[in-house]
């Protein structure tokens, strides 16, 4: 048997420090990774300047500093209504990635309906509570402190709801304008593949999960959300992280959202009962069903100007959902409008601003004067 | 020197990514294809409601346990905390109205007092 013995071996140094400098390089990707995915939680977002003019429980009404003097800003100022799940701060998530920068810049005086956390004392609030409770004050306080006579808003995924449910029932409500984005409304078609087919009954026990759980924990919906696309979801998102590693902007902008995604919020226990049996099973706000303090919440109601925005590859809400309601508005002047993005990239992607952005921007300006 | 520069930054994970790339993208349709199943939908219902269960009986007997306690200690209750938390946001609410109401008289106050200067 033959041994070699060192003398005896070719020995290429430069192709070993070269495969010891790849495996370097590479452990050093891999430590970047893991530090960006670790940095993501504390990531600063909603840096946009702004100012509390208004609070209730634990719901706050940010005014966003204006940049433009007076004669330079729409008359007409804008509502933001996120949804109760996960923080408002989707809406601006950094310089440059935020889209409550951009609607500042070009002269909107923007303000923002943060719901915060509910805690165990919350359990009760229902969406009725929500709209008559708090969206009807924060609007009142609005009103008062910008001293406009009319504003828009705009309702993102289940706060488009809410700001549906609110222009419905409140047609007296000083609302020029209705952005809704990605907006959960008509549930009649219950699609394959939606979170639906997981909540219907005799397979959730809704009642069970309010009285074992109080709140429902936003893991849960989490977990629920990223069920429906498993691989992109638990695997795809960091793939898709490690090939962007070299591009600081990217990796700001993935940990920014990674954030987003991560902090989530409780489900008022109420608010989710209501949600599930009244309008995912009962379908009660498109089937004029739905009454708070013995008013009806009636479509018809809804005049102002409205533009329904639906993102193609939503695989949360879907296209019948949101257009339900085109038929059943009394506006005159409506638009329903599909964008090739996801759920969450209509708004926080590269591309949304130089997609919805610039489009909701220019919708509101011809009708902010 | 030259030549190593020229050498194209060699990563020894990306054949892994490249795996896990292809192995999501193939996979993708599949798994979301057989979670949105109803057979999937059924499991998932049955496991969560085992779930459920078990956590209402445990924060049933919690929540018996640790009021019995804190009323021995003469210390509030989570539930007396809740109400009295409750009972907060509705004073705060009242105040809500309240100055909402103060700021529409001094409306009122202000355009009589206009009004007024304006017959003088």
């Amino acid at each position: 048997m033959y041994f070699p013995l060192p003398g005896d071996l070719e020995f290429d140094a430069q192709g070993a420090a070269d495969a010891l400098e790849e495996w370097q390089t590479g452990y050093q990707r891999l430590f970047k990774g893991v530090k960006a995915v670790l940095e993501s939680y504390d990531v600063p977002v909603g840096l946009t300047p702004k100012e509390t003019v208004w609070t209730l429980n634990k719901a706050k009404l940010y005014r966003y500093l204006p940049v433009k003097p007076p004669e330079e800003r729409y008359p007409v100022p804008l509502l933001l209504v996120y949804a109760l799940i996960n923080r408002p701060f989707i809406f601006d998530l950094g310089p440059g990635r935020s889209f409550i920068e951009y609607m500042v810049a070009q002269g909107f005086d923007v303000y923002l309906l943060d719901w915060g956390a509910p805690g165990p004392e919350d359990q009760h609030i229902r969406f009725d509570d929500y709209v008559t409770d708090y969206l009807f004050r924060a609007v009142r306080k609005l009103v008062r402190v910008s001293g406009a006579r009319e504003i828009s808003m705009l309702g993102y995924c289940i706060g488009a709801t809410l700001t549906t449910i609110y222009a419905a029932l409140y047609p007296e409500a000083p609302l020029r304008n209705i952005v809704l984005l990605t907006a959960p409304l008509d549930f009649s078609r219950q699609l394959r593949g939606s979170m639906a087919m997981w909540l219907k009954e005799g397979r959730f026990d809704v009642d069970k999960a309010v009285e074992s759980l109080g709140n429902i924990p936003g893991e849960l919906i989490e977990f629920w959300a990223k069920m429906l696309k498993p691989m992109e979801n638990f695997v795809g998102v960091y793939v898709n992280l490690w090939k962007q590693l070299e591009d600081e902007t990217a990796v700001r902008g993935w940990q920014a959202i990674n954030r987003w995604v991560e902090d989530v919020i409780p489900f008022a226990g109420e608010a989710f009962r209501q949600f599930i049996k009244d309008y995912l099973r009962g379908n009660k706000l498109v089937s004029g069903q739905h009454v708070i303090q013995g008013r009806p919440v009636d479509l018809a109601n809804i005049r102002a100007s409205l533009l329904n925005v639906f993102a193609q590859y939503d695989h949360l809400v879907a296209l019948s959902q949101a257009e339900g309601i085109m038929d059943l508005v009394s506006s005159q002047d409506k638009a329903l409008r599909v964008i090739p993005s996801s759920h969450v990239g209509i708004m926080a992607s590269r591309r949304a601003k130089y997609k919805l952005w610039p489009e909701v921007a220019a919708w509101l300006s011809e009708r902010s004067t | 020197m030259s030549a190593k520069t020229e050498r194209p930054e060699a990563d020894p994970f990306a054949p892994w990514v490249q795996f896990m790339d292809n192995w999501v993208k193939s996979w993708s349709g599949v798994v979301s294809e057989t979670v949105t199943s109803e057979r999937f939908a059924d499991s998932m219902g049955e496991q969560l409601e085992g779930w459920l269960e078990a956590t209402r009986l445990v924060r049933q007997q919690m929540k018996v346990s640790m009021e019995q306690y804190l009323q021995q200690m003469s210390l509030p209750t989570r539930s007396q905390v809740v109400s009295l938390a409750q009972r907060l946001t509705q004073i705060e609410m009242r105040l809500d109205d309240l100055e909402a109401k103060v700021d529409e008289g001094l409306d009122r106050l202000k355009a009589i007092q206009q009004a007024l200067a304006a017959d003088e």
